[in-house]
């Protein structure tokens, strides 16, 4: 309701600036509308004059409302692309887009039904570029799939994300901390390995944790990532433990493995070899056909074969 | 009382006792010093028979059919469509119940050896993850082979060789039994999750024909239950037609492919086709995926979506990304080159590896324990190449089911692994559908080689399974392979996607191993649901089939040959025509008088050394100057069922109240008639008479004794006989001519060869 009351504000403070022209629209001459709509351009300050000829003001404010709130969205994503912090900082602003695309795909302007906001702005030309904004962050928003992240209602980030940035900070101040204290050259990563293990384990786990829930709530298809906050937060982490850190260094027994594995391959040999020299070959009874012996045929076949 | 019937021999005429020559129709064995040989491909096997499907128009069949009005033949007509509908829904439910079993089944075991895995890489000691794969799969494909090796030897590999000869009209022992379908459908969960290099598709076209046979006949022997139902379908024809609309149906659950089910039921299996036929096999096929489909969408949470309809889902090939030019065909045709060489290799293995099977591993014990071993090494050769593959992927969502992480760094798994730690459909659709990088070359060619002679030593087990999916598994890895050296070649341009050439490789090896053109073609269409692929697999197809005919035969063709079965194929070998029905025909000929003396009968029958199941019946009293014409023929089968209920001319005369034999008791008595030895006779029945003219056939199919041998065997083909006889201008028998005799001359290398029969 609350956007609705705005937008009734909004109408007769319209109504207020522009006088008798904004009730006469219909009936003026094209001229007549331009020079009106000029008006109405001066006093928000924006555009050409009579860059738009048909559009109404109020129209204008919803349009102009929309492109300072993508505006503002694309500047979040922009700056918050790396490293991805996408869904904790920009979810008010996607909203707020959200919301303000819902009251142009809702409003209806006071001239006629056929004259209406949504359509002069959403459908009226072959390019379509509010839609096709619109569909680009909705996209984006699903891509990023920020939605795992965020509380059902969409306000603020849910408990498990908070749970997981808050021991995300956690080991990258360790990391920070453990590396400022040694003094050792840079590729002795010991100490940090012993002394954030704990803290990287648990990380790692509740990471697992996550998706594991996720995957058995979630139906299938992309929900199946978690969303991309923490998905990059989990990468950096883990690049910095196995790859920069080397923390992560698996036991490779390799004499074990190839024992076992050449004891199991030797066996086949063993037993094609003791089957074919102590199993009995089986033998088949030949069986003489009755038939006419008849030289001509048995010329046939020898000849075929020489 | 005794009165001669004269029999040819070697050109001259000579008087002999029937008596006395109680003789076998094809076979005498050489009881003097019998001939042993080593097995080969040369020879056929007495132990398979023909079935009949000659219908036999005796007296008692045209009363029935004069009795059965008109209406009563359209209530046939829609019970033919009812029981096509039903093997449609049978097949897709048991399509559905293998797929989910073995889902949960291996999911489970990779599950437990993931952890294990995951665990001993931290601690140390991965020789004891080794072990317990290797021995978790070594312990289910016992299982799966102790079933199949003791219980039901038939059921082992892929089925379609057997169904192929069924089709054909060759008997194969037990093949369509209930107690089959049963052992095969364990089977093929048991040797799947046992992590052989085998698919599920190809014993799902036997499952799908045994289930057809099963209902088309309204009850199961196995069972002991008879549902009084479909007693019109009790033989050797009608069964054969649904036994191929059930083939189809298991094709088109397989692979979610109606139409290539129905082509390759025409292709592979049914000898003898019409176009009603196509029809009804069409509408249970269509009823077989669509089942699977539903049942699989509701599994699947996602009611009545429809999106997965087969067993394996090549899945959506965009045409955007997926798309080809013009350019790319010479290089297909070059991919089916190399699959018709890879296909011949295949094949050649394993017809060497069959032959050692066949001749040295004949116990079932032995067989356990071979399978077992190729288990236990498919596992230690996916271990191995896993542990040493250094190829590390960052995992991205939940793409790849099972990712080990191994010794790669902390969120990217083993890109080795993706391939060997994975059921092989799951594996075929991934190298499909990864995109570009996912796979290092090195990678991929040490997986091709290593899965090539797995796939081929695992071929041929005694476990059921199939070839489809390891054939296309190489064929993709290669395939995929060979797109990414291409984009390396060309600067890495954009129309030479792997997952394109995966696809085409896979069509190529498939095509180079099981040589077939048709409905593969049709069938890898349906299965990636793209029209415009076509030409390209065709053309693969087709020269991976050239190419590989070139050196060796396809791999169902060499298994019927190993396998000693009597097929015979579309024509007679071309060079045969010089030879005719008198060099063919085995001859002398074991023939009943019209009324015989039940005695006569009953020792003919009971003769061990013939195994004869068609005898000509002859004019019974032939006065010196008459000859003992034909007068029509009568059946093993027949002769038991009068025996078994004494339809004697003296028991006739004597009680009026007897019934008379309808066609029904020949109908109860069919698939399984009882041995000769289970009926007893007295020695007054002995005596009897038995008055065959109204049971036996009355116009058999005959030929004269210099019919050519092309001539006789199109005319025994394309009618589906089981016995022709060879007549002089008498109308006097002179020769037998049976499948064994015209299947036993083949084209080989050198030119015509002669097969030899053999005791098997």
């Amino acid at each position: 309701m609350a956007p609705l009351r705005c937008f009734l504000q909004l109408l007769s403070a319209l109504a207020l600036t522009l006088g008798p022209a904004a009730g006469e629209m219909r009936r003026l001459l094209a001229l007549e509308a331009l020079e009106a709509l000029g008006e109405a351009e001066e006093l928000w300050g924006a555009g050409l004059p009579g860059d738009l000829p048909e559009l109404e003001p109020e129209c204008r404010r919803l349009l102009v409302a929309f492109a300072e709130h993508s505006a503002a969205l694309t500047d979040c994503l922009g700056r918050r692309a790396r490293p991805v912090r996408l869904c904790q900082a920009c979810h008010l602003d996607y909203h707020r887009l959200l919301a303000q695309y819902g009251n142009i795909a809702r409003a209806v302007g006071n001239s006629s039904e056929s004259h209406n906001c949504a359509k002069s702005i959403l459908t009226s030309d072959r390019l379509q570029i509010v839609v096709t904004l619109s569909e680009f962050f909705n996209e984006t928003w699903e891509a990023a799939n920020c939605a795992n992240c965020l509380k059902n209602s969409s306000e603020g980030l849910s408990n498990s994300t908070v749970e997981f940035l808050d021991l995300f900070n956690k080991s990258l101040t360790c990391f920070e901390h453990n590396l400022q204290t040694t003094s050792l050259p840079p590729n002795n990563y010991t100490e940090v390995c012993r002394n954030c293990n704990e803290t990287y384990r648990k990380l790692n786990d509740l990471y697992n944790n996550l998706q594991r829930m996720n995957r058995q709530g979630g139906e299938a298809g992309h929900s199946a990532h978690l969303c991309i906050d923490v998905e990059d937060a989990m990468n950096i982490t883990r690049k910095l433990w196995s790859r920069t850190f080397n923390c992560s260094v698996p036991c490779s027994d390799t004499v074990p493995v190839i024992a076992v594995s050449s004891f199991i391959l030797f066996l086949p040999i063993v037993f094609y070899l003791s089957s074919f020299l102590h199993s009995k070959q089986k033998k088949r009874i030949l069986i003489l056909p009755k038939r006419i012996q008849s030289n001509a045929s048995l010329v046939n076949i020898q000849e075929k074969y020489s | 009382q005794l009165t001669p019937s004269s029999f040819l021999r070697i050109g001259q005429l000579s008087n002999v006792d029937l008596n006395e020559d109680i003789r076998e129709l094809e076979t005498e064995l050489p009881r003097q010093h019998p001939n042993e040989i080593p097995h080969n491909e040369k020879l056929l096997s007495l132990k398979y028979e023909s079935l009949d499907y000659d219908n036999s128009e005796n007296q008692l069949f045209l009363e029935e059919e004069r009795r059965i009005n008109h209406a009563a033949f359209r209530t046939v007509e829609i019970k033919r469509w009812v029981i096509c509908a039903m093997i449609g829904i049978l097949t897709g439910l048991v399509a559905c119940f293998i797929d989910i079993v073995v889902e949960n089944l291996a999911g489970l075991k990779y599950r437990v050896v993931k952890g294990n895995i995951d665990k001993f890489t931290e601690k140390g000691g991965l020789s004891f993850s080794l072990l317990l794969w290797a021995t978790l799969n070594a312990s289910v494909v016992m299982v799966g082979s102790v079933i199949v090796a003791f219980i039901e030897p038939v059921a082992a590999g892929s089925g379609i060789p057997q169904i192929k000869c069924y089709l054909n009209g060759v008997k194969i022992p037990h093949v369509v039994r209930l107690k089959t379908l049963v052992i095969k459908v364990c089977g093929v969960i048991l040797s799947v999750v046992g992590g052989l290099a085998v698919g599920k598709e190809g014993p799902m076209i036997h499952s799908g024909a045994v289930i057809a046979a099963g209902i088309s006949q309204g009850r199961s022997t196995s069972l002991k239950r008879d549902f009084k139902i479909f007693e019109y379908f009790r033989r050797d024809t009608e069964k054969r037609d649904f036994v191929s609309a059930g083939a189809a149906a298991g094709v088109s659950a397989a692979f979610g492919a109606p139409v290539g089910g129905v082509l390759f039921s025409l292709e592979e299996g049914a000898s003898f086709w019409n176009q009603f036929l196509t029809w009804r096999i069409f509408f249970a096929s269509m009823i077989s995926t669509f089942t699977l489909n539903s049942v699989l969408s509701v599994y699947h949470g996602n009611a009545w979506d429809l999106s997965s309809p087969g067993l394996i889902n090549f899945g959506r090939f965009d045409t955007e990304k997926m798309g080809y030019t013009i350019q790319e065909i010479p290089i297909f045709i070059f991919m089916g080159v190399v699959g018709g060489i890879l296909g011949a290799l295949f094949n050649a293995l394993n017809y060497w590896l069959t032959m050692f099977r066949i001749r040295y591993i004949h116990r079932p014990c032995l067989q356990v324990v071979e399978a077992m071993l190729v288990a236990a090494v498919t596992a230690t050769v996916g271990f191995v190449m896993i542990y040493c593959s250094r190829d590390c992927q960052p995992i991205q969502g939940s793409t790849v089911a099972y990712p080990l992480q191994l010794f790669c760094a902390d969120g990217e798994y083993n890109s080795m692994a993706t391939a060997f730690f994975n059921t092989p459909e799951k594996s075929v659709v991934n190298l499909f559908h990864d995109p570009p990088g996912s796979y290092n070359p090195m990678t991929l060619g040490m997986f091709t080689l290593m899965y090539f002679f797995l796939a081929c030593w695992t071929y041929g087990l005694t476990v059921s399974a199939g070839v489809f999916i390891p054939s296309l598994l190489i064929g993709a890895a290669w395939g995929r392979l060979f797109g990414i050296s291409l984009s390396y070649l060309t600067k890495g341009s954009i129309w030479a996607d792997p997952g394109k050439y995966a696809l085409m490789g896979a069509a190529a090896q498939l095509g180079g191993i099981v040589r077939m053109t048709l409905s593969l073609t049709v069938i890898m269409m349906e299965a990636t649901g793209n029209v415009t692929y076509g030409f390209p697999i065709m053309l693969v197809l087709m020269t991976a089939k050239i190419v590989g005919d070139y050196f060796v035969e396809g791999l169902y063709d060499m298994h019927i040959q190993l396998q000693s079965v009597p097929f015979l194929h579309w024509e007679a070998p071309v060079t045969s025509h010089s030879l005719t029905a008198r060099e063919v025909m085995s001859t002398p000929v074991t023939c009943l008088r019209r009324i015989e003396r039940v005695g006569t009968v009953v020792d003919i029958l009971s003769d061990t050394s013939s195994n004869h199941n068609g005898f000509p019946v002859v004019e019974s009293n032939p006065d010196a100057t008459q000859v003992a014409g034909l007068r029509g023929l009568i059946l093993r089968s027949q002769l038991i069922v009068l025996l078994k209920h004494k339809v004697f001319v003296e028991r006739a005369n004597l009680s009026l109240v007897q019934r008379r034999l309808k066609l029904k008791d020949f109908r109860d008595a069919y698939p399984r008639f009882p041995p000769i030895q289970s009926i007893h006779v007295s020695q007054d029945e002995r005596e009897c008479m038995i008055d065959l003219s109204e049971f036996m056939n009355p116009s058999p199919y005959t030929v004269p004794q210099e019919a050519s041998l092309p001539r006789v065997f199109k005319l025994f083909r394309a009618l589906g006989l089981r016995h022709l006889v060879v007549v002089d201008n008498r109308n006097e028998v002179v020769g037998m001519v049976t499948r064994k005799d015209l299947a036993r001359y083949r084209l080989g290398k050198e030119g015509l060869e002669e097969l030899s029969l053999a005791q098997t």
